[in-house]
Formats: structure tokens, C-alpha cells, sequence
């Protein structure tokens, strides 16, 4: 079966996750503490220029079938699948009622990278253009059922940052007047917050499906 | 328990009764549910919204002697005439009288801020430079002005009711605004009228029908006319030259409406504004001209200009925020004068502290139900005694009204507790500290007369007069703080019982429902195609659920209250980008199982002949059209939201309304005429869908088509009309020739819609009738379609005519909302199933009524619409109009509902007998859905509102927003009806039609 080729270990996934985590983590030590607050381009500027190539070098050494498809290709794909998913995101984002003036704008663009790059980018390097794979990543009838680890490693994660996100906008509104209830400040947290729960989420179900199999083995 | 006894009743009917009898069942349990809900909600109303307890009855020379606590019952005395009154009332009050005749001039929405400045400044120069004379009389130091603190709502009837009797009504005034009657609570101008004064009063028509055999001249004007701001003002000035040059009143009273009125028209920045606070300073100088030319000692006069609530930066005026409730209280008159003062300092008092300040004042008995306190600046000119005594006639009337609510203040335990040490530190009730702060007050008030009349060392006497005064205002304070904040004993018995009907409502409704989803297979079975629903629930679905119930946590939050555009935008679009997504993954899904299933695919849209897919398209053009309509449906609602930025907190933020008022008012004319052709297309298209050239088809595009005219006609004369702020009469014409085609046409579509689209194809043979037979589908789908899309555009229409000029594009955005929604929903009829397919319009309805600038105060009540097109006045009409101003987006949806049932996969009716159950197939859920989801928010929000009854903002967040609940309710039960009986009668006739049809063919076969 193909899909045991392309089949992960467990430890290949914490070091994957831990890797892109330590991108978050440089990027954090690099700005500095409460640099999100004074000033969040700069900051997410940051996040974004750590954690691009961390995500797309490590999910391109995971792609999906490496026989037919090079490293670098993967790597273009992830490139190319950045700003389209940036795209996708910043639409999301507007439309649930993202402010849209001159001043939020680089703001909102260098967010929906983050987004991107939490989202879109992982499974363009993994995918590429395979239609049921991409299916499969947007339902949530993914969890238990996917007999593949890279699944629960792109799904788990990126769902966590969008549900994440989305927990993040409710404050917004409110008249608490804290400087991070601005945009796209309290979204960045809830974003990278549900993110990391989502690789802790993805890990523990990377280990259950790996314990499920032996025992069907034995 | 009830809930289970409940479904289980509605179970077991509905099982035994089979389908037949199982709609009539639905629909009795639900109207059973329904009036539980409302006889639950009227309980809760009345217990919640109570009248407070109060004293009956005038105060009389009893509120000259010191309050006791036994029986009231000392008896009245004979009724003196009324100068032998006045001298006893004189006489009775050791306080000489400061003044003899009053002036009060009200400035209907005038903020204090335009006056006196804010925050210790003094206003801004154009301000001081419209009010040239007032603003020289307090620099001057001639005149006292005051922030006059109004209570909400702030609207004026209840505020010209506190300014009289010093009393905070209940919140359900406002409910009366429009409808005012005869004010019976003691007040100061019955007071002034039994000592024998003469009240002149001149101005807004309230005050006569507050007081309607008071007066001795009287001249009212209405507020009726919003537009008008210079008639108004002009009726009152005219007879202000022969008033004051006539001597025979004592009191006279102005109400001057045309500030509000300039407010409401064109907000604080209006250019009209400083014109009209020249003229009030030119009318203020007239009369103070006039009154200090005859100032000798019998004609002692005190000119008072209050107003009776400020506006918003928009001009509205209702809710609780500062510059609403910032409202004036300006004394001009001797005792008022001094040799310095700092007229801008910020002077913050009450609104109802005018009563007891007045009352005392004029030598007349405080009224009974007073909860102000007197402003100490005004007996500037009497002797320290004299001061004392009128705190202590002050707190004697509030400790008065302290006992009728607390029987724990008996003035025997107040007075004789004796000063404990260390009561300071305890932490002791508001009661024990009331009493404690009076008895000091009675005490050093006590050893200050001691000390006066041993002439012992003014020094003394002095610091014990402080003292007294101290501890008089503390009191008065700290009790008029607690008499008005007190959230009054409310009936828990009562408010919980309501609850408890409205939760099994609730529960019944939701009992019923789902009796519906587990009702008999056969229901079931007729959904079941290739592409079928699973059991598993959905992304949707749980969304839905989770979505319903962030909401209602929401509503526990005063701050989500206020901000509730929010949560309803983000919902309901999180829901379309879930649809979005479902949508792209079953395309995927479709073109990755295309290869295999091609044929099959082919089948199954061949099989699905919904209307609007009558249209065949090819599968991809098909998913395009899906991903367009969801993305119409986001977008337009972003636009929406950026349309008003809505709220209270952060209403001055820039939105896309405040940039089109700054802007030319051509181009919202052109908005508007755009909005109207586009609706008048829209229909054009949708009557042409029916591929039918029938009479009345026809003859309704042509009365859509000259309602469109009237519309416009309407636009463009009124937009010609604000710069000449009168009112005209073709406008009145225009809209009244308006709601008659209207109604005429939507009344013919509902009756004769379904008479006129064949129920059988002219080929069928009888006999086949027991087949499937899709043409008969069809008569019932078109003659639906057409009702539905006639009753939409037409509410369109009305909603162009009535709603604000900047409205215009939200109104035509919510159309295309709905219309994009019908279309996917009829494309898209597998995907998602069809409860959370009406949800998600209905929810689409509460976005598009915040969208549409409504908030949750009730300052954005679009009042100057109610008045269009009604040439007289009428509480009921114009109630009616300001509702469907309101709520126009949320009844929109409901009509668009009927659309949406029409397009409806209906195509598997086997025998003519079942009209029933197409009947119950077709309404069952768009009639429950929206009663459950209504019924689930007003029952959460009554336990929120009961929880917290004790909250700062119950009065001026929670309770505004009850009053929308309860008015969405009303809204809900309107559309609902209006789905149901279209259904009803439209299955009705048809079936009526179809059974003639048999039988017709029938005796021709035995023929």
C-alpha cells in the first residue's frame, strides 16, 4: 500500500511540531516581550519571516508521495500555497468583520501569512493538488477515521488555529478598553493558542492510532 | 418533569392519531405553546415592571409637622379656599416665600453641555456665541445653572412628569410617551393651583394632557410634525409679548420643541441648531426684560429654563448615555444673585430636584412622592434657621416616603438610636445608616435653635449650623440615591412563575419538533435520494447549537448587550462560511466520485426538479452558482456591518452611514433610486420565472412597477423638503395612495395566487392521478412562489418608503441576502438539512435588523418614520409603522420564507389526499423553528433579566433590551402567522381544486 511508504513515526512528528514551535518561540524571543502589543506588524512581521521556512522545509520533507515529486517541488508548492492561503484567510477574516481600513491593512496582511503558514501551507506541501486529500483535511470526519499520521498532523493544528482564532475575536467588542483587544492582536493569540493545542491535540492522536494499530497487528 | 409529561402526551397523540390527525395535533400543541409563552411574559411584564409603592394623595399642612408612625388615618382637613391656605401654609412653614410668580421655560432636548460646558469648561465659542445673553447673566453671576441629571428613558413625557412631582416614574412610561393621560400624583403645579394660583401655559401639547383642567390660558402645540422646527417654536413666541405684559398669571409655563425637533432632523452639528439656541436666547432675554421691569416685592419672579433631556451626537434621544441624560436646570431670579461665582464649574444635581427647590421656594407643600432634594444655592437669600428648616421639611417629606417603603423608618427608632461607638467600622445596612445620618441632622439641627436662642458664641453657632447642614444633605443624599436606585420588591413568586410557563413553552415547543424529526418513517423516506443526510450530525448543525448558545450566554454580559450587532453578524457569517466550506467539500467530493459516477450524477439532478433547477444547468455552471450565492451572501452582510458601526460603546466610529450623511444628498438620492429599480427588476425577473402570462401576473407587475414610481416620487419630494422644513401634503398623498395599491395587490396575490396556476396538465389522465404526477407540485409550488415573492418585494418597497434615506442599500442588500439564500438552499437541498436551512435565515433576519441601524437602546427608534403618510394623529398607526420600521429586516426573512418553502423539493405528493401532509411537511418547520429559537432567547433573557433585576444597568441596558425581546416576539408570531395561514389557505384551495377536478373527470368516464 502506498501509504506505508509515506507512513510517519511518531518521534518524526513531535520534532516536526517542536520544530515549527521553535520557530514561534525565536521569533517571539526576537521581538521581544509585549512586542505584539506596541506594535503587532512588527511582531507578526517576525512571526511570519521565522516560521515560513521552518513550515515549509520540514512539511515538504514530509510530502505525500516522495517518489514522484521532488523536495523542491514540495517547497514551491508551499511557497505558492502562502499567499493564496493568506488570500483565503484575510477574505475569512474581513468577512466575519476584520476591519478593513488603511491603517489595519499591513497589519491584516502579515496575519493572514500567520494563518497561512498555520493552515493552508502545511497541506499544500503535503497535498499538492490532490482533491480527496484536501477533502479529507476540511471535514472533520478525519479524526478517527484516517489511517495516516500526516493527516492528523496537518488537520489537528490547523483547525485548532481557526477555532482559535475565531474564540480570540469574541473579546473584541467588548468595552474592557485593553490595548490587545485591537485587531488583529486577541486573534493572534487565540490563533497561535489553538494552534499549539491543536499539535498537542494531533500528537496524542498521532500515539492512540499508533497503539491502535499495533494491538490490530498483534 | 412537565417536560417530559409533555412530549409524551404530544408522542403519544401523534402516535395514535396517525398523520393525518398528526398536523392538526402540531399545530394545536403549538398554539397551546404559544399562548403559554404569552401569558407567561405578560405575568413577568407585569410583575417586573412594577408601578413602585407609593403615596396617595396631596401633601397638605401635615408636611409642616414632624412624620410619626402610627396610622396615617389623621384625617383631611375641611378643604380651605385657597387664599386661606396659602397664608396657612405660610404660616405653617416659618420660611418666608422667596418668590411670587414663576417662569418656566422648558427647552424640549437641550443639553446642559451647550449651556455650561462639560467637565468644569465652558462650552465651545460657537455655543457661547448663540447664547450671547444667557451666557452674559451667568458670568454675571445673575443666574445658577445646573447638570441636571435626567433619569432614563429619556423621553419626554416621564421626564415633564419627574420635573412636577420630584418622583422617577416606572420604565413603562416610555410605553405611554405616545399616549399620554392625565398626570394624578401629587405635583408642584396641583399645589400652586390650590393655593390659588394662575398657571398660563404655552407649548408642547403634553403638558394639557398631563393636566387637562389646570390651565387658565393655554395654547398647546404638537410634536407631531418631526420636520417642522420653525412653526412649532413660533406658536409658542407669538403670545409671548401679551403674556408678559399681562399680570393676571402667577406661574407660566413654555415648552419649546423645536430644538428637538432640529436635533432629531440633523443631530448637535446641525446647521440649524445655532439659529434656534439664538432664538431661545432672544426669547429668555425678552422675558427677563420683562420680569425685572416690575421686580418690586409682590412681583418677585424666578425665571427657570430647564430642559427635559439632551440628545446624542445624532440627535436622538431615549437611552442612558451622558449626553442624553445631561439635561439643564437654569435659575434666574434674586435669591440666585452674589457678588461671585464660577458659572462653568460642573454643578451636578437631579432633574426631579427641581420639584422640592420649586415647592419651597413658592411656599407650597413638597409633593408626597418627591425623591429630590432641594438646591441649596436657590435660599441663598434666607437666614441660617430658615435654611434649616427647609432641609428639615425636605427630609420630613422623604422620610415620609421612607416608611411607606420601609416600615423599619419609624422616625421614634430613627430618631432616639442613640450614637454607638464603633458603628463607623461595623458594616451596617443603608437603613441603619439613614437613620443614624438623621438623627444627627434632628440633633444638631436641635442644638443649633439651642444655641440661637442662648445667643452663646457665634462661633459655635456657626460650626453647628454647618454641622446640621452637613448632616441635612448628607441624608438627603444618601436617601434620594437609595429611593431612586432601590430596585423596588418584586413579586419572586410571580416572576418565577412566569419563568416556569414560559420554560415549559419552551420545552413544548422544543418537544414538538422533535416529535416532528421521529414522527412517523414515511415522512423520512421521501427525502431519501442518493446524496442523503447520514444520522451523524453535522458541522452545521453543531454549529448552530453552539452558535444559539454563545448567544444566549452573551446576553448575561451588559456588554454584550449593548454590542449585540456583533455576535449576530459573526455568527451568521461563521454559518455561511461553514455552508462555504461544506459546499467546496462536496464539490471536491463530487468531481473526485465523477469519473465513476457520472451517469448517476446525471440522474440525480435529472431527478431533482425544484423550481429554480427547472433551469437546467450543467453541474459545473451549477457548483459556480452555489460558491456566488454563499459569497453574495458574506459579502453583502460585510457591507451591512460596515453600514453602521451600531453599539453604544463604540457608535463614533466612522462607518459608511456617517460618511454618506457628510456627503452630498444627491448621492443618497441616487442610492435610493437605484435600490427601488432594483427591486422593481428583481420582481420583473421573478414573474417572469413563472413562464406565465396570466391577467393577474400582469396586472401585479404593473402595480409593483407604479409603487416603484410612488417610491421614487416620495424620494424625490422629500428630499426637496428638507430644506423647507414643512410639512406638505402630497408626500402625506404619495405614500397613502402607496399603502393602498399595496395592500390591495398583496391581499389579491394571497387570495386568487392559488386559483390560477393549473393544478393538472391538460394531458393527465385521471386515472394517472394516483401516480406521481409533478405538475400538480408545480401548481402548488408556483401559486406559493408567486405569494411569497409578492409579499417580499413589496415589503421591500414599504421598507424603501419608511425606512431612513441612508437605508436604502442595507433594505436592497438584505433582499439580495435573502434571494441568494433561497437559490443555494434549493440547489444545495441535500447538503444541509432543512431546520438549518430556516435558521440560518432567520438568523440572516437579526443580523439585517442591527444592519439596518437599530441598536439595543431605545434611542435608535426611528421615530420620525412612524409619521409617514398619516395626516392625523393616531397612537396605533403610528405604533404599527415605527414596529415595521424596526423590524422590517427580520419580517423581511419571514416572507422570504415562504419563497424559500416554494422552492422546496415537493415533487413526490402520491395521491390527492395527502394535502395534509404536504401541508404539515411544508409550514411544520418554518413555523416551529423560528417560535423555538425566539422563545429560547426570550426565556434565557428573562432569567438574565430576573438575575440581574439588582445590576447598575438594569434600568438602562437590560430593560431597553427586554422591550426588544418582547417586541421580537411579537415580530416572530406576525411572520410566523403569515407563513402559516399562506400555506394553509394556498393547500386548502388546491385541494379543494384538486378533489373538483376528480370528481369532474370521474363523472365524465361514467358519462
Amino acid at each position: 500500500m502506498g501509504a506505508e511508504v509515506t507512513q510517519v513515526s511518531a518521534f518524526t512528528a513531535v520534532l516536526a511540531h517542536a520544530l515549527c514551535l521553535a520557530g514561534l518561540a525565536a521569533a517571539h524571543s526576537l521581538a521581544g516581550r509585549g512586542a505584539l502589543l506596541s506594535d503587532p506588524a512588527h511582531a507578526l512581521r517576525l512571526l511570519v519571516v521565522c516560521e515560513a521556512p521552518l513550515v515549509i522545509v520540514v512539511f515538504s520533507l514530509l510530502r505525500r508521495d516522495p517518489k514522484r515529486c521532488s523536495f523542491l517541488k514540495a517547497a514551491a508548492r508551499g511557497l505558492l500555497g502562502l499567499p493564496i492561503g493568506a488570500f483565503l484567510n484575510a477574505f475569512g477574516a474581513i468577512v466575519l468583520g476584520a476591519p478593513v481600513g488603511i491603517k489595519y491593512w499591513i497589519a491584516t496582511t502579515y496575519w493572514s501569512c500567520l494563518m497561512s503558514l498555520f493552515t493552508f501551507v502545511p497541506a499544500a506541501c503535503v497535498f499538492g493538488a490532490s482533491k480527496v486529500d484536501w477533502q479529507n483535511v476540511l471535514s472533520h470526519s478525519i479524526y478517527g477515521t484516517s489511517s495516516n499520521v500526516a493527516d492528523y498532523m496537518i488537520s489537528a493544528p490547523s483547525h485548532g488555529a481557526v477555532i482559535g482564532a475565531w474564540l480570540g475575536a469574541w473579546p473584541m467588542p467588548l468595552d474592557w478598553e485593553r490595548p490587545w483587544q485591537e485587531w488583529p492582536i486577541c486573534v493572534t493569540y487565540g490563533a497561535i493558542a489553538g494552534h499549539v493545542i491543536g499539535m498537542l491535540v494531533s500528537l496524542i492522536l498521532i500515539v492512540a492510532h499508533k497503539r491502535r494499530v499495533r494491538v490490530k497487528a498483534d | 418533569r412537565r417536560k417530559k409529561k409533555n412530549r409524551a402526551a404530544a408522542a403519544i397523540a401523534t402516535a395514535d392519531r396517525g398523520r393525518e390527525a398528526m398536523g392538526a395535533a402540531v399545530a394545536e400543541w403549538t398554539v397551546a405553546a404559544v399562548l403559554l409563552q404569552v401569558a407567561g411574559l405578560s405575568l413577568f411584564l407585569y410583575g417586573f415592571f412594577p408601578v413602585k409603592p407609593t403615596l396617595p394623595g396631596f401633601s397638605g399642612a401635615e408636611s409642616y409637622r414632624a412624620p410619626s408612625c402610627g396610622p396615617v388615618g389623621c384625617g383631611e382637613g375641611p378643604a380651605l379656599p385657597p387664599d386661606q391656605l396659602r397664608s396657612l401654609y405660610r404660616e405653617l412653614s416659618e420660611v418666608p416665600h422667596v418668590y411670587d410668580r414663576l417662569v418656566l421655560m422648558v427647552i424640549d432636548g437641550l443639553p446642559a453641555e451647550f449651556v455650561l460646558g462639560r467637565g468644569g469648561k465652558p462650552p465651545a465659542r460657537e455655543m457661547m456665541e448663540s447664547m450671547p445673553y444667557t451666557q452674559s447673566l451667568l458670568a454675571g453671576c445673575r443666574a445658577v445653572g445646573y447638570h441636571a441629571k435626567a433619569a432614563p428613558p429619556t423621553v419626554t413625557m416621564p421626564r415633564l412628569k419627574a420635573m412636577v412631582s420630584g418622583a422617577i416614574g416606572g420604565f413603562l412610561d416610555v410605553a405611554l410617551n405616545f399616549n399620554t393621560q392625565a398626570f394624578l400624583d401629587d405635583n408642584i403645579l396641583d399645589q400652586l393651583h390650590t393655593i390659588g394660583y394662575k398657571l398660563v401655559m404655552l407649548g408642547d401639547e403634553t403638558w394639557i394632557k398631563l393636566f387637562p383642567t389646570l390651565f387658565y390660558r393655554q395654547d398647546g402645540v404638537s410634536s407631531f410634525y418631526v420636520k417642522d422646527t420653525v412653526e412649532v417654536d413660533f406658536n409658542v413666541s407669538r403670545h409671548l409679548e401679551s403674556e408678559l405684559a399681562a399680570k393676571d398669571w402667577d406661574a407660566l409655563i413654555l415648552h419649546y420643541l423645536g430644538l428637538d425637533h432640529v436635533g432629531h432632523i440633523g443631530g448637535r452639528q446641525s446647521n440649524l441648531m445655532t439659529p434656534k439656541l439664538k432664538e431661545m436666547d432672544d426669547v429668555i432675554r425678552r422675558i427677563h426684560a420683562a420680569v425685572t421691569s416690575i421686580q418690586d416685592n409682590s412681583h418677585r419672579t424666578l425665571l427657570v429654563v430647564v430642559s427635559d433631556h439632551g440628545m446624542t451626537e445624532v440627535g436622538n434621544h431615549g437611552g442612558s448615555s451622558y449626553e442624553e441624560t445631561d439635561s439643564l436646570a437654569l435659575f434666574i431670579g434674586h435669591s440666585v444673585e452674589s457678588s461671585h461665582c464660577s458659572p462653568y464649574d460642573q454643578k451636578e444635581a437631579l432633574q426631579v430636584d427641581l420639584a422640592p427647590t420649586l415647592a419651597l421656594l413658592f411656599g407650597i407643600p413638597i409633593p408626597k412622592n418627591n425623591i429630590g432634594v432641594l438646591l441649596p444655592e436657590l435660599f441663598n437669600s434666607l437666614a441660617d434657621d430658615q435654611k434649616l428648616r427647609t432641609l428639615e421639611l425636605n427630609s420630613w417629606q422623604i422620610l415620609r416616603l421612607l416608611q411607606k417603603q420601609r416600615p423599619a423608618f419609624c422616625s421614634e427608632d430613627c430618631v432616639d438610636s442613640k450614637d454607638d461607638f464603633g458603628a463607623d467600622m461595623l458594616p451596617e445596612s443603608t437603613e441603619k445608616k439613614l437613620c443614624r445620618l438623621l438623627s444627627k441632622a434632628f440633633a444638631s439641627h436641635r442644638s443649633s435653635l439651642l444655641h440661637r436662642d442662648s445667643n452663646f458664641r457665634s462661633v459655635e453657632a456657626a460650626g453647628l449650623f454647618g454641622a446640621a447642614v452637613d448632616s441635612y444633605s448628607g441624608f438627603l443624599r444618601h436617601a434620594s440615591e437609595w429611593l431612586s436606585h432601590r430596585a423596588t420588591d418584586k413579586p419572586l413568586y410571580l416572576l418565577a412563575s412566569a419563568i416556569s410557563l414560559m420554560i415549559i413553552s419552551c420545552f413544548s415547543l422544543a418537544g414538538i419538533i422533535s416529535c416532528i424529526f421521529k414522527g412517523p418513517p414515511q415522512i423520512k423516506v421521501e427525502h431519501h435520494s442518493e446524496l442523503d443526510l447520514d444520522k451523524n450530525w453535522h458541522l452545521d448543525e453543531v454549529f448552530i447549537l453552539m452558535g444559539i448558545f454563545l448567544y444566549v450566554a452573551s446576553l448575561g454580559s451588559s456588554s454584550f448587550v449593548e454590542e449585540e450587532q456583533y455576535i449576530w453578524h459573526f455568527l451568521t457569517s461563521t454559518l455561511y462560511l461553514i455552508f462555504l466550506i461544506k459546499t467546496v467539500q462536496s464539490i471536491l467530493k463530487e468531481s473526485n466520485s465523477t469519473l465513476v459516477h457520472r451517469s448517476e450524477t446525471k440522474t440525480f439532478h435529472k431527478n431533482n426538479s425544484s423550481y429554480l433547477a427547472s433551469y437546467k444547468l450543467i453541474p459545473g455552471q451549477q457548483d459556480g452558482c452555489k460558491l456566488y450565492t454563499v459569497l453574495i451572501v458574506l459579502v453583502a452582510g460585510r457591507i451591512l456591518r460596515a453600514w453602521y458601526q451600531g453599539g453604544i460603546n463604540w457608535v463614533h466610529f466612522p462607518d459608511i452611514s456617517k460618511i454618506l450623511n457628510q456627503s452630498d444628498s444627491s448621492i443618497v438620492k441616487s442610492l435610493q433610486t437605484i435600490s427601488v429599480l432594483a427591486v422593481v427588476v428583481l420582481y420583473s425577473v421573478s414573474l417572469m420565472l413563472l413562464r406565465t402570462r396570466r391577467i393577474l401576473i400582469i396586472g401585479l407587475w404593473l402595480s409593483h412597477l407604479s409603487c416603484g414610481l410612488l417610491v421614487m416620487l416620495h424620494i424625490w419630494k422629500s428630499q426637496v423638503d428638507t430644506s423647507v422644513p414643512i410639512n406638505n401634503h402630497s408626500t402625506t398623498s404619495i405614500a397613502q395612495i402607496f399603502y393602498v395599491i399595496a395592500s390591495i395587490s398583496v391581499t389579491c396575490t394571497f387570495l386568487l395566487s392559488p386559483w390560477i396556476f393549473p393544478t393538472h396538465s391538460k394531458e393527465a389522465e385521471p386515472t394517472s392521478s394516483s401516480g406521481s404526477n409533478p405538475e400538480k407540485a408545480h401548481g402548488l409550488n408556483h401559486s406559493v412562489f408567486l405569494t411569497g415573492v409578492t409579499y417580499t418585494m413589496f415589503w421591500c418597497l414599504l421598507q424603501l418608503l419608511l425606512q431612513q434615506p441612508i437605508n436604502a442599500v442595507p433594505v436592497l442588500l438584505i433582499l439580495l441576502q435573502i434571494i441568494s439564500s433561497v437559490i443555494y438552499f434549493s440547489l444545495e437541498k441535500s447538503l444541509h438539512r432543512q431546520w438549518v436551512q430556516v435558521v440560518a435565515m432567520q438568523f440572516l433576519g437579526m443580523t439585517g435588523h442591527f444592519g439596518l441601524g437599530n441598536t439595543n437602546s431605545l434611542a435608535s427608534i426611528d421615530v420620525a418614520g412612524a409619521f409617514i403618510g398619516i395626516s392625523s394623529y393616531s397612537t396605533v398607526l403610528s405604533g404599527v409603522l415605527m414596529f415595521i420600521i424596526t423590524y422590517g429586516s427580520p419580517l423581511l426573512l419571514y416572507l422570504g420564507m415562504v419563497v424559500h418553502m416554494s422552492v422546496k423539493d415537493s415533487n413526490d405528493i402520491s395521491t390527492p389526499q395527502q394535502w395534509s401532509s404536504v401541508l404539515s411537511r411544508m409550514i411544520a418547520l418554518p413555523c416551529l423553528l423560528p417560535l423555538l429559537v425566539n422563545s429560547i432567547a426570550l426565556t434565557s433573557y428573562t432569567i438574565v433579566l430576573l438575575l440581574m433585576r439588582n445590576h447598575l444597568f438594569v434600568w438602562s441596558v437590560f430593560s431597553p433590551k427586554y422591550l426588544y425581546v418582547c417586541a421580537a416576539t411579537v415580530c416572530t408570531y406576525a411572520g410566523v402567522l403569515v407563513i402559516a395561514m399562506t400555506g394553509a389557505y394556498t393547500c386548502a384551495v388546491l385541494s379543494f381544486r384538486t378533489r373538483n377536478y376528480r370528481d369532474k373527470s370521474v363523472d365524465q368516464i361514467d358519462g
